[in-house]
């Protein structure tokens, strides 16, 4: 992982699903859809990147997978965040605000 | 949380295989069937939308294997579906299965069993404590340019004294003693030892204890050692053997300790380890019939050790020039004294067993280079899927790996099969033979050998696909080859070339070792070995008084014993002859210096020393040695006669030449001898060295307490054995003979280094022969097949069937004879290796190497023979059709 244009993308991914679950549990395809409602259309996330994330983010235990039932009771994997995954949120949440001050702060700069 | 979080999710990853890939499919299905029904949803058209989801879930498989990869276990279950994929395809073409394993599974097993006999023998370290600091101590004899002679008693007390480079110097030499008191007389093969032989080796008793300090004195209590396999098989294995005597020679010798289960000293033969209570004064100075073993000191090498004892032994010539001049040490490691012998031997099979599997590998290789041949198509299309290089690589060498572990398996079956066998002809003078095994040691080196086995047989069909892009490979697809066939085609030339080049490599060692064989076996040995029997026995020194310093006062009992046995074994129905030799023919005995009177100042210069062996009248006729000049010997040359002597031919054309040597007179062992006899020349040390200048004294006029009984008989020798031991029995009741054989088993034993050599390479070169035809047939029959389009045509044009079957026949015959080539060249350049174990055959002998080559080049037009005559009967229609 030594591609920083990667390490940027991923690292974006995971706080735009630790934030999806943070309301409320999400199945995987859930998550998709809210990812590109909240980013108002402008994010999507195909199933090639978004289930790499979701192991990565289970490694590291700040998500956790539970099995439950859609609204048209069908039979899911529902994604929460754990106690460390909302310390996690609030961390990445606030670099990334300090990252786009910053990215913009130089971007104004004539 | 943390790491052990992670290792128990990884865990169920890989345990749970199945549960965890089911919610993994469940989940992935959901994800999908949710997103088609968003698409419907949003207008698009049901199959569409499928489509569309689809088209986004690109390869499911796909995510599904990125979402392994993130697991992390991606690996390790990469690896498990390449070795189930392997599997399933090794399954599916069981002829090529069989053929390529059992390939393998041959040289793999030749070499398992080879290298267990080179580990037990060569490679396991000596069962004594840093047996890298232990030295044998002889003495050398500059005159006869003897180097390994024993040491005598004087001289050792000596060494002790004064050198420094030793912590212990220890005497030994060993003996046959006659046990007895239980049963019959049994003959265990002993040492006599003195009380340092423990601590020099650093070896401590399992049992029991050491010797000490008062057993050593003269006078003490006589003591023993026993060896572990002597107390379990004769001494019922009991503890309480400790303490319990046995009769040896007539003396009570105590039980003292049982030495451990791998001790062996100075070979696997020695069972028993007496105390001998030698003195300074217990042998004279000019009597070499002791060996030495030092431990050196740390400060000490074997280098700086020998300089220190050449000073002591010039200072002891300058002391006792009567006994000790031109007499020097040599200091040897001990590993070299004990090995030194089978070592080229061993690393000559090990070697050849080598190139064996080099056979094999090539061999794997091209039927496995074939085989991708075929499958260039499915390996092309998986690569335009997006496989990586590093993935098809390793899907291959799993695929390898998943042979060579089959053929390991296959291969350590064999071995053990092999090495019975291998350990039934060896030779038994091969030392440490009883510990050959397939053991860990050799496991693990089955394996690794295996698993780069697997590797040069994996990554060399892999190396030659390497130019080809999947593009051009589909791209071909009308023709049923790959592209990368051309490539392929010349790899696989260049591989069977090297197969024929290595196994004209073997079949000339082995047609060297077997032409030497026979030339040695063609030998005549001076002697007629057919119906002859003969016994070993030697007389203790109990029952027969044997002073050498006042001979021959007190040896009436042991002149009294030969003449009787001889009488006894005489009146033997269906006995011929009857004769008495110290020591038996073609071992080498003792030699000797000697002076021809009137001609003192010859000797002077430095006499050479020649083998002297005692024998009693009537030897030449018994042995079948001829009488060339002068008389045999007669009863009336007894102790007290005037002392007489034969001499061979090769002695008296050495020393007499142009002269009749009869009744001039020789001095040896302080008496004037008068040659009445000259005999033909009989093979002293084994078959292969020529026959030396030798002297025969009357055995009634020699100090000799060892002896064979030699008896030539009317039928069948074996037959007669019973009655011949009664007959000694009737003579000395506690009398053991031993070695018992004929001379025609003493011959063959005497060349079994020889016969064990040519049978294995004989047996390796035969592999190879059945590897190369293998190899041929393979190459020329996928060539073609391959080219079956062109043939067709060719036939069609007109080409006639016989020109057909001569241009396959010539291209399996050019490569042979490339081969053959670079064959002869391997030998030439191997010749170095093997020429110390050839007798009577150049290691370049021009016959052999172009018969090898020869023989190769048969068998590569044998090979190609098959598919030539399939091609020129293939009807042209159908093969252009076909395609």
């Amino acid at each position: 992982m030594s591609n920083p244009d990667r390490e940027l993308l991923q690292g974006t991914l995971d706080l735009l699903i630790l934030k999806a679950v943070s309301a409320t549990p999400m199945h995987a395809w859930g998550l998709t859809q809210r990812i590109r409602e909240m980013s108002r259309e402008v994010l999507s996330v195909n199933p090639g990147s978004l289930y790499p994330a979701l192991e990565r983010l289970q490694d590291r235990g700040w998500i956790e997978p539970r099995w439950g039932v859609t609204e048209n009771n069908r039979r899911a994997k529902f994604y929460q965040l754990t106690a460390s995954g909302r310390k996690r949120l609030e961390v990445e949440t606030e670099a990334w605000r300090r990252l786009v001050v910053g990215v913009n702060a130089v971007l104004r700069t004539t | 949380m943390g790491w052990r979080h992670v290792v128990s999710r990884r865990l169920r990853a890989l345990f749970r295989r199945d549960a965890v890939e089911r919610e993994m499919e469940e989940e992935l299905a959901l994800h999908y069937e949710l997103a088609v029904e968003e698409r419907i949803r949003g207008g698009e058209a049901p199959r569409l939308a499928r489509a569309n989801a689809l088209q986004e879930f690109r390869g499911a498989d796909g995510a599904r294997e990125m979402y392994r990869d993130a697991r992390g276990t991606g690996w390790v279950e990469r690896l498990a579906q390449d070795g189930r994929y392997a599997v399933r395809t090794l399954v599916a073409t069981p002829a090529f299965t069989i053929v390529i394993i059992a390939t393998l599974a041959l040289g793999i097993g030749a070499n398992s069993a080879v290298f267990s006999v080179v580990h037990a023998v060569l490679l396991r370290e000596l069962p004594y404590e840093a047996p890298d600091r232990l030295a044998m101590v002889w003495e050398t004899d500059r005159d006869s340019g003897t180097e390994r002679e024993g040491a005598s008693i004087p001289d050792y007390f000596d060494f002790r004294a004064r050198a420094r480079s030793f912590v212990s110097l220890a005497a030994f030499r060993p003996v046959p003693m006659n046990r007895t008191g239980d049963a019959a007389p049994e003959r265990v093969w002993s040492a006599r030892v003195t009380r340092e032989f423990l601590t020099t080796l650093g070896v401590t008793p399992v049992l029991g204890r050491d010797f000490v300090e008062a057993e050593a004195a003269p006078g003490g209590p006589p003591v023993v050692l026993v060896s572990t396999r002597y107390w379990r098989t004769r001494l019922g294995a009991e503890p309480a053997v400790l303490g319990r005597t046995l009769r040896l020679d007539d003396s009570l010798f105590t039980i003292v300790g049982v030495l451990p289960e791998r001790f062996h000293f100075p070979d696997d033969e020695v069972e028993l380890w007496a105390i001998d209570q030698m003195t300074p004064t217990s042998g004279e100075r000019f009597r070499h019939h002791i060996s030495v073993v030092g431990r050196l000191a740390s400060t000490a090498s074997v280098r700086s050790a020998q300089q220190e004892m050449d000073g002591v032994a010039r200072a002891l010539e300058e002391e006792y020039p009567q006994s000790n001049t031109a007499r020097g040490v040599y200091v040897e490691p001990l590993e070299q004294v004990l090995l030194g012998d089978v070592r080229p031997a061993l690393l000559l099979l090990l070697g050849a067993v080598g190139v064996v599997l080099l056979i094999a590998c090539v061999n794997a290789a091209n039927l496995l280079l074939a085989r991708r041949a075929a499958r260039a198509r499915e390996i092309a299309v998986r690569a335009a899927l997006g496989a990586g290089r590093g993935r098809l690589v390793q899907q291959l060498v799993v695929e390898s790996g998943v042979i060579a572990l089959a053929a390991a398996t296959v291969g350590l079956l064999l071995a053990q099969l092999g090495l019975r066998a291998l350990v039934a002809i060896a030779p038994r003078s091969l030392p440490r033979a009883e510990e050959i095994a397939v053991d860990g040691t050799v496991l693990m080196v089955t394996l690794g050998v295996s698993m780069a086995v697997a590797l040069v047989f994996g990554l060399l069909p892999a190396a030659g696909g390497q130019q080809t892009t999947p593009a051009q490979t589909l791209s071909s697809a009308g023709s049923r080859t790959g592209t990368g066939s051309r490539e392929h085609t010349r790899l696989r030339n260049l591989l069977v070339v090297a197969e024929i080049a290595m196994a004209v490599l073997l079949v000339a060692g082995a047609g060297l070792l077997l032409r030497s064989f026979w030339t040695i076996r063609g030998v005549n040995p001076g002697f007629e070995p057919e119906n002859t029997l003969a016994v070993r026995y030697q007389l203790p020194p109990s029952r027969y008084p044997q002073s050498f310093s006042n001979y021959p006062a007190g040896w009436e009992r042991t002149f009294a014993f030969q003449r009787d046995v001889l009488e006894r074994v005489r009146a033997v129905p269906g006995v011929r002859r009857a004769a008495l030799a110290f020591n038996d023919p073609l071992t080498p005995g003792f030699t000797n210096s000697f002076l021809i009177e009137g001609r003192e100042p010859e000797a002077a210069q430095g006499q050479a020393e020649v083998p002297t062996r005692p024998v009693s009248a009537g030897y030449f006729a018994a042995a079948g040695v001829p009488l060339l000049a002068g008389r045999d010997f007669a009863e009336s040359d007894a102790v007290g006669d005037p002392p007489v002597l034969i001499i061979n031919q090769a002695m008296a054309d050495r020393y007499f030449a142009g002269t009749d040597p009869l009744g001039h007179r020789i001095r040896f062992w302080g008496t004037t001898r008068e040659i009445v006899g000259v005999v033909g020349n009989e093979r002293f040390d084994g078959l292969a060295a020529e026959a030396p200048p030798a002297m025969y004294p009357p055995i009634a006029q020699a100090p000799a307490t060892l002896g064979t009984l030699l008896v030539r008989t009317a039928g069948d020798p074996h037959a007669l054995l019973p009655a011949v031991r009664e007959a000694i029995w009737s003579v000395d009741r506690d009398l053991a003979p031993f070695d018992v054989r004929t001379m025609e088993e003493a011959i063959d034993a005497s060349l079994a280094q020889q016969r064990f050599l040519a049978l294995l390479l004989a047996a390796f070169g035969g592999v190879a022969l059945v590897l190369a035809l293998v190899g041929v047939y393979g190459v020329i029959a996928y060539s073609v097949a391959q080219r079956g389009r062109e043939i067709g045509i060719r036939l069609a044009l007109g080409a006639t069937s016989r020109r057909v079957r001569r241009a396959v026949i010539v291209e399996g015959a050019r490569m042979a004879v490339v081969g053959g080539a670079i064959g002869i060249v391997l030998a030439l350049g191997a010749g170095r290796l093997v020429r110390s174990q050839l007798y009577g055959v150049s290691a370049a002998d021009p016959l052999t190497l172009a018969a090898a080559a020869g023989l190769l080049i048969a068998i590569a037009i044998l090979g190609s023979a098959i598919p030539a005559w399939r091609a020129s009967a293939m009807a042209p229609g159908e093969v252009l059709r076909g395609s």
